[in-house]
């Protein structure tokens, strides 16, 4: 079959011909899904070589359970779900402060104290949320960037994520209300809202 | 009436909200800046977010992922096609031995015994013809022969086999640390 082909096939047509034996395949869902989770790796580790290190270990786990996937749910929700577990296990290994493990849902982040007063107002309001999405503690900026830029539902974030559908909501708003706070004290807001 | 909360202005944005609420929602809207405010705040904020764009992974990243997952591949199937080959080997030399064995003890009886000859005598000449052979085989000189072959046989398996498991595991603890 030709590239462009393999390129219209669905995840779960790419799977079939992989585990038949064409290993070579797997290059599509590789092209199909390394950006977009590269993001969230980046976002969720705060650093691009780990999230590339991170990344590769991810797609060899996917690869080698492959003969797992049972085609019941998305291979992206399968997959996001190694990413997301794959970078947990990388924060820990660093030693680095686990929300999963040591903050519940109620607890409470300050975005505000990233940044002085003069510098958000002088701010443009798109390049303060896109940047300020790194800032976001680890989970909270995953499901941005799942909800966002892997346009996942809510459904599918729980599922990755191994969460309840209530409590990504939660995360999802206090995650908006928070870049929301930090929008209203630009300069520009004033002017724009 | 209900309270305008932050969860109440996320959950009309997102469409959440029955037809009683939204009115409510839209109601407060009109009569307060404030809540105007924010909510126009966070409605900026969500279709910001909307504008993400992906970050790229290095031009090098697929190719070297490819270049471990062929490797990882095509490593059982060398291994498999070497087990498989060390078998053929030893049955084929098995049933070379057996054949020859067997044409060399109907040679022996065929020139022996007379055309007169009855089936079960054939039959029993032949057995005995066969642990002649056996004992010939696996007695003295013939079993250190055959003890030495197969043993030299068993040891370069074992070479190979071991060192293409330490190829596979090298190429994994390599693969882990690109």
């Amino acid at each position: 079959m030709s590239n462009l082909a393999m390129k219209n096939l669905s995840d779960d047509e790419i799977i079939r011909s992989v585990l038949k034996g064409n290993s070579a395949d797997f290059i599509f869902l590789v092209d199909r899904y390394k950006n977009k989770a590269f993001s969230m790796l980046k976002r969720m580790l705060k650093s691009t070589e780990d999230a590339e290190e991170v990344l590769q270990d991810c797609f060899m786990k996917a690869y080698n359970n492959l003969k797992t996937f049972k085609f019941e749910s998305k291979f992206s929700t399968w997959f996001y779900r190694i990413v997301y577990n794959s970078a947990l296990t990388k924060l820990s290994s660093q030693k680095r402060r686990i929300e999963t493990e040591m903050t519940s849902v109620e607890d409470h982040f300050n975005l505000e104290s990233e940044y002085n007063s003069a510098e958000i107002e002088k701010k443009d309001v798109s390049e303060l949320i896109h940047v300020t999405i790194s800032k976001l503690p680890e989970r909270y900026s995953a499901i941005i960037t799942m909800f966002y830029l892997n346009e996942m539902t809510i459904d599918e974030i729980s599922e990755a994520m191994g969460l309840t559908i209530s409590n990504v909501k939660v995360m999802l708003h206090r995650s908006r209300n928070a870049l929301r706070d930090l929008v209203l004290k630009t300069k520009l807001a004033e002017e724009i809202l | 009436m209900i309270q305008i909360t932050d969860e109440i202005l996320n959950k009309y944005l997102d469409g959440e909200l029955s037809v009683e609420e939204v009115k409510q929602v839209e109601s407060a809207l009109r009569n307060s800046d404030e809540l105007r405010r924010k909510f126009n705040a966070l409605k900026l904020v969500h279709t910001n977010l909307f504008t993400i764009t992906e970050d790229e992974v290095s031009d090098s990243f697929t190719e070297k992922l490819m270049k471990q997952i062929v490797k990882k591949s095509t490593a059982p199937k060398q291994q498999k096609y070497f087990i498989a080959s060390v078998v053929t080997f030893i049955t084929l030399l098995c049933l070379v031995i057996f054949g020859f064995s067997i044409s060399a003890m109907i040679s022996a009886t065929s020139s022996s015994a007379g055309n007169s000859q009855s089936v079960l005598d054939s039959v029993s000449g032949l057995s005995e013809g066969l642990v002649r052979m056996l004992q010939q085989l696996f007695s003295g000189t013939g079993l250190s022969i055959i003890g030495s072959f197969f043993s030299i046989i068993v040891l370069i398996s074992g070479y190979f086999f071991f060192e293409m498991q330490k190829r596979t595991k090298a190429n994994l603890s390599n693969g882990q640390r690109l």
